[in-house]
C-alpha cells in the first residue's frame, strides 16, 4: 500500500511504495519511452547518427544533419498529445517540429529513464522512495506524460470523462458480480484505470509535499 | 483539467481579490503570445505548479491563469518576442501542457 509523499527535515521528498507498485510504475514509464521512440522513429540508430554528425567526412555530416532534422508528425494519438502542434498554422507547426521535437523527445525520455532508475535503486520490496528537488521535477513530468498516454488509451477527451469511465467501471463490476462473467477486455481497462488513479494520486501527493 | 480534488477553500477568495496591477504583470508588451489550452489530464495543482515554477508567477496569478484555462478553454500565459514565445511553448510541451504560439491580437 502506497504512502503519500512528504517533505523530510533534510528537505528531500519521500514516499513509500510496495514492490508491485514500483514495478508497475517502472513498466509504464518504460512503455511510454518505447512508444515515443517507436512513433517518432528514434532508435538505437541515434548514436550512429551522432557519430556521423561528428564524422570527418563532410558528406556524412550533411547526411546526418538532414536525417536529424526529419521530424515526423506523430501517428499515435497519445504521442500526438505529448508532442502537440506548437501553432495552429500547419506550416509554422511543421517548422517547430523540425526545430524542437527531437530535444523535447530527448527530455521526455530522460525523465522517464530517471524514474525507472530511481525505482530500480529503491529496491524490489515495500520501501521508501526518496527524491531531491531536481528528481522531483523529473518525476512530476514523467508521471504526467504517462498519465497523458493512459488517458488517451481510456479515451478521455473532456473534463469529467475519467469520472464517467470510473462510474461505468463500477456499474460493470455490479453487473459482473450478478453474472460472474469475466471478459479479458474489461480486465485490461480495469488495470489502466487503476494505474491512472495511482499515478494521479502520487503526482498530487508530490505536488502537495513540494508546496 | 479534471475537476480537482478538494484543496484550499481560501483559493476562491484570493482569486476574486486580485489587485488590478497583479493582472498586468504578465501583460508585458510583445507581439507574440504563448497560449495554454485546457485538457482533461493535467491536474489543476500541476498546472499552477508549472506556471509558478517556470514563469515565476505568484500563486495568485498562477491560479488565476489556471482557472482561465479551465473555464475558458485557453489562456495567454506570456507575451514577448517571437523567440520568447517559442521558448515558452517548448517549455510548456516539456511539462505536458497543450500550448501554441500566437501573434498578439489574432484571436
Amino acid at each position: 500500500m502506497a504512502h503519500a509523499f512528504r517533505r523530510r527535515p533534510d528537505g528531500s521528498l519521500a514516499c513509500r511504495l510496495d514492490g508491485e507498485e514500483k514495478a508497475i510504475i517502472a513498466q509504464v514509464a518504460q512503455e511510454t519511452a518505447d512508444l515515443i521512440r517507436a512513433d517518432l522513429g528514434i532508435d538505437a540508430g541515434g548514436d550512429a547518427l551522432r557519430r556521423a554528425a561528428e564524422s570527418e567526412d563532410p558528406l556524412r555530416r550533411l547526411e546526418a544533419e538532414f536525417a536529424g532534422r526529419e521530424a515526423r508528425t506523430p501517428s499515435d494519438s497519445a504521442v500526438r498529445r505529448l508532442f502537440p502542434a506548437a501553432s495552429e498554422d500547419p506550416a509554422l507547426a511543421e517548422e517547430y517540429r523540425r526545430l524542437g521535437q527531437r530535444d523535447l523527445a530527448d527530455g521526455k525520455i530522460a525523465d522517464l529513464r530517471r524514474v525507472m532508475s530511481i525505482l530500480d535503486a529503491a529496491g524490489g520490496g515495500h520501501g521508501e522512495v526518496v527524491l531531491d528537488e531536481d528528481e522531483a521535477l523529473s518525476v512530476l513530468r514523467a508521471l504526467n506524460d504517462v498519465r497523458i498516454v493512459l488517458a488517451d488509451r481510456l479515451g478521455l477527451q473532456r473534463d469529467g470523462d475519467f469520472d464517467t469511465v470510473r462510474m461505468l467501471q463500477q456499474i460493470g463490476e455490479q453487473v459482473e458480480g450478478a453474472e460472474s462473467s469475466g471478459d479479458d477486455e474489461h480486465v485490461g481497462s480495469d488495470i489502466v484505470i487503476a494505474v491512472y488513479e495511482l499515478l494521479s494520486w502520487l503526482q498530487e501527493s508530490l505536488l502537495r509535499a513540494l508546496d | 483539467m479534471p475537476v480537482d480534488l478538494p484543496r484550499a477553500e481560501a483559493r476562491t477568495r484570493t482569486r476574486t481579490d486580485v489587485a488590478p496591477e497583479e493582472r498586468t504583470t504578465l501583460e508585458t508588451e510583445g507581439p507574440w503570445c504563448t497560449v495554454v489550452w485546457n485538457d482533461p489530464v493535467n491536474l489543476m495543482s500541476y498546472v499552477v505548479f508549472v506556471f509558478r515554477r517556470y514563469f515565476g508567477y505568484s500563486r495568485v496569478v498562477a491560479e488565476q491563469l489556471m482557472m482561465q484555462v479551465h473555464e475558458d478553454g485557453r489562456a495567454i500565459v506570456s507575451r514577448g518576442s517571437r523567440e520568447k514565445a517559442e521558448t515558452d511553448v517548448q517549455a510548456m510541451h516539456s511539462f505536458g501542457l497543450q500550448s501554441t504560439i500566437e501573434k498578439a491580437g489574432e484571436s
